[in-house]
């Protein structure tokens, strides 16, 4: 399994310097933990022996809906860690959260854990933000106290990770890390908001909560923050874009319906749209564990999002000579997949005809997938998990950046123009192949 | 070992970790769908010839193949599609090499017979190399001159009569084997993917209407009874 590294920017540079003038930042309120009170600060993970089957079975759900198996995963086993994040600091690993007391977290209080899950203060020190405590901040007593429960019913894996020796100087100081705390954490609790109902709340509970969905889906500023002013109007993350969850009609959930936004969480497609990439992973690892209710809730509360500002550009006509090539191109390489009229092939390949990600202003995501290929989520209820292959070895940089325009423009849809250094680029990033002389 | 892997393991053999995540990680299929470099065309690389390195062997092969395949008002020659190109590049890899042929000894007597097909210990680099010198040698021999030079009756009486198995070019050629060795070669390099050296500019395609690398024909399907017009598409067009 390829897996994929998450790039996520963290922006401890700057931090580091504000955190250095040192105003009694031990007293700030983006550092105070005192929420963590309620949990037991005496019996170490490793000695819990939790006879509540009913909190473990819920923990179980906690931990699906915060997908911590995705990250706190790597060769030696799940939660034993490992897993990369490459960031533009250097290279963070996950942390091994098995009860093992050498390697692991088996040494930690309740107490400790929550600290470390909301609060980002960890064992060995504040943690990186690619760690979505940001997210986990929201995170109820009760859905803590049954994480915690869950995970003292983890096998132990004894596996050390040094998770910031590849963090370059000074970003590898965990210290640095409190600057940013206190310029872009908040540990507050979840707030409900006045008027909404219950499934509106535990929607954005879900969605804010455990599912950190901004962690991909909303902008980062140059210290690697999220700008709440742009949330979860699509981001750049690595070699992909998390696209827009905004009621955007053009690139967001706009015209979808919430039976297709829960279609698409519980088995990784719907009729516009198949999960691939990390959100394949998303969707595999975590929301397809979700109940029906919690994922109408998450789609109920993703509805209610004002549009976002990205704009239906005008579209790119058929008439150009790029535009016809692509279109001989399209029936001779993705026809017999995507369809001669773009309507894809019901659960397994996705359509382009009124796919709304497609027409995202940034093409990452196809671009990636035309270079590398790439796999559909595979769900119980939709196992196929079918592949596109890549055409890096057959089609150059023009010719991907023309196909892409082709089913960006065609069928009615509207996208901006893929630049052909784009692809120059990402096909240099991604160590995909070049494509072979032309005849 | 990685963890899906692990996972799938030991659901197979009932050995269920303590906290096994539940059937998630179904999905053993590979992920990673770039196309395996072993996989990837290999191009005829052009420049200079790696295995018809003597001019007179390439005069000779030239020769042949444009008796086959003479250039006439429905195509150009094989030879002016790159049929001679595709062959060098074809006996410089695998199939020179007879990768795919099982070539260990011994030969017993009657085994073409009881094959119903030659059996050769020889790669088919070595027939040619041998065979091409064998032919050149029966021309001057019969014709005193060289195979290329001699007037297409000439070369055609003696094609013919290899053909026929009424010529042996020499005692350690099988005639006959070689010039349909030739004659294959020659169709395939003329209706090959350009990518191979020969069918330049699709020629041989174009001749036969064969509209190319296409995947899909649905558009097509129930068009019958009618001049479709389709260009051909090569594996990895230009446009």
């Amino acid at each position: 399994m390829s897996k994929t590294r998450k790039r996520i920017a963290l922006g401890a540079g700057a931090a580091a310097l504000i955190a250095a003038a040192g105003i009694g930042i031990w007293g700030h309120r983006a550092l105070d933990t005192s929420r963590s009170a309620v949990a037991d600060a005496t019996v170490q993970l490793a000695d819990v022996r939790s006879a509540d089957r009913a909190a473990i079975r819920r923990g179980e759900y906690v931990m699906r809906a915060a997908d911590c198996a995705a990250c706190h995963n790597g060769t030696k086993g799940v939660f034993a860690g490992g897993y990369r994040f490459d960031t533009n600091f250097g290279t963070v690993l996950s942390s091994n959260i098995t009860p093992d007391r050498k390697t692991g977290i088996g040494t930690m209080t309740e107490r400790a854990f929550f600290n470390a899950v909301r609060h980002g203060q960890g064992s060995k020190g504040l943690l990186y933000p690619a760690m979505p405590y940001t997210a986990y901040a929201r995170l109820t007593d009760r859905d803590m106290h049954d994480l915690w429960a869950y995970m003292s019913t983890v096998a132990p894996i004894s596996n050390a990770v040094d998770e910031n020796a590849g963090m370059m100087f000074p970003f590898n100081i965990r210290l640095a890390l409190a600057g940013w705390d206190m310029l872009f954490f908040d540990p507050a609790p979840y707030r409900p908001t006045a008027g909404r109902s219950a499934e509106w709340e535990r929607g954005r509970y879900l969605v804010d909560g455990g599912g950190h969905c901004s962690v991909c889906h909303s902008p980062r500023n140059m210290l690697g923050a999220e700008k709440q002013s742009r949330y979860l109007e699509g981001a750049r993350i690595g070699f992909w874009h998390a696209p827009d969850l905004t009621a955007n009609a053009h690139v967001g959930l706009g015209r979808d319906t919430d039976a297709d936004i829960v279609e698409y969480l519980k088995t990784g497609g719907n009729r516009t749209a198949i999960a691939a990439g990390p959100m394949a992973e998303v969707v595999e690892h975590s929301l397809q564990y979700l109940s029906d209710a919690d994922l109408t809730a998450m789609a109920i509360y993703l509805k209610s999002l004002p549009a976002s500002n990205n704009p239906r550009p005008d579209p790119i006509g058929a008439e150009p000579p790029a535009m016809k090539r692509a279109a001989l191109r399209y029936e001779v390489n993705c026809s017999a997949c995507h369809g001669v009229r773009g309507e894809g092939m019901g659960d397994m390949v996705p359509p382009f005809a009124g796919n709304q990600a497609l027409q995202s202003a940034d093409a990452s995501s196809l671009i990636q997938v035309m270079l590398v290929g790439g796999r559909a989520a595979s769900t119980h209820h939709k196992p196929t998990g079918a592949g596109m292959p890549s055409f890096a070895w057959k089609m150059d940089d023009r010719q991907i950046a023309e196909t892409l325009d082709y089913v960006r423009n065609s069928w009615g849809n509207a996208a901006r123009p893929v630049r052909e250094a784009d692809v120059a680029r990402m096909r240099k990033a991604a160590s995909a192949a070049t494509s072979l002389p032309a005849n | 070992m990685r963890r899906r892997e692990i996972l799938s393991l030991g659901v197979a053999v009932g050995a269920v970790p303590a906290a096994r995540l539940l059937a998630a990680e179904m999905d053993a299929f590979p992920h990673d769908m770039a196309l395996d470099p072993a996989f990837v065309p290999k191009p005829a690389p052009g420049g200079a010839p790696q295995v018809l390195t003597r001019d007179i062997d390439r005069r000779t092969i030239t020769a042949v193949f444009d008796r086959f395949i003479p250039g006439d008002e429905l195509g150009p020659s094989a030879s002016a599609a790159g049929c001679v190109e595709f062959l060098d590049a074809q006996l410089a890899g695998p199939f020179g090499q007879g990768a795919t042929l099982y070539r260990a000894g011994p030969k017993a007597v009657g085994e073409d017979a009881l094959m119903q097909k030659p059996q050769f210990i020889a790669t088919p680099r070595e027939r040619y190399e041998t065979g091409l010198r064998a032919l050149e040698a029966y021309a001057r021999r019969t014709h005193q001159g060289s195979f290329a030079d001699l007037k297409p009756e000439q070369q055609d009486a003696i094609l013919t009569g290899m053909e026929k198995g009424e010529i042996e070019l020499a005692p350690e050629v099988n005639t006959r084997a070689f010039f349909e060795l030739m004659l294959a070669n020659a169709r395939e390099g003329y209706f090959a993917d350009p990518l191979y050296g020969g069918n330049k500019d699709m020629a041989g395609w174009k001749m036969i209407g064969f509209p190319g690398a296409r995947y899909d024909y649905r558009l097509y399907a129930d068009r019958t009874g009618e001049d479709l017009g389709l260009e051909p598409v090569s594996l990895v067009p230009k446009a």
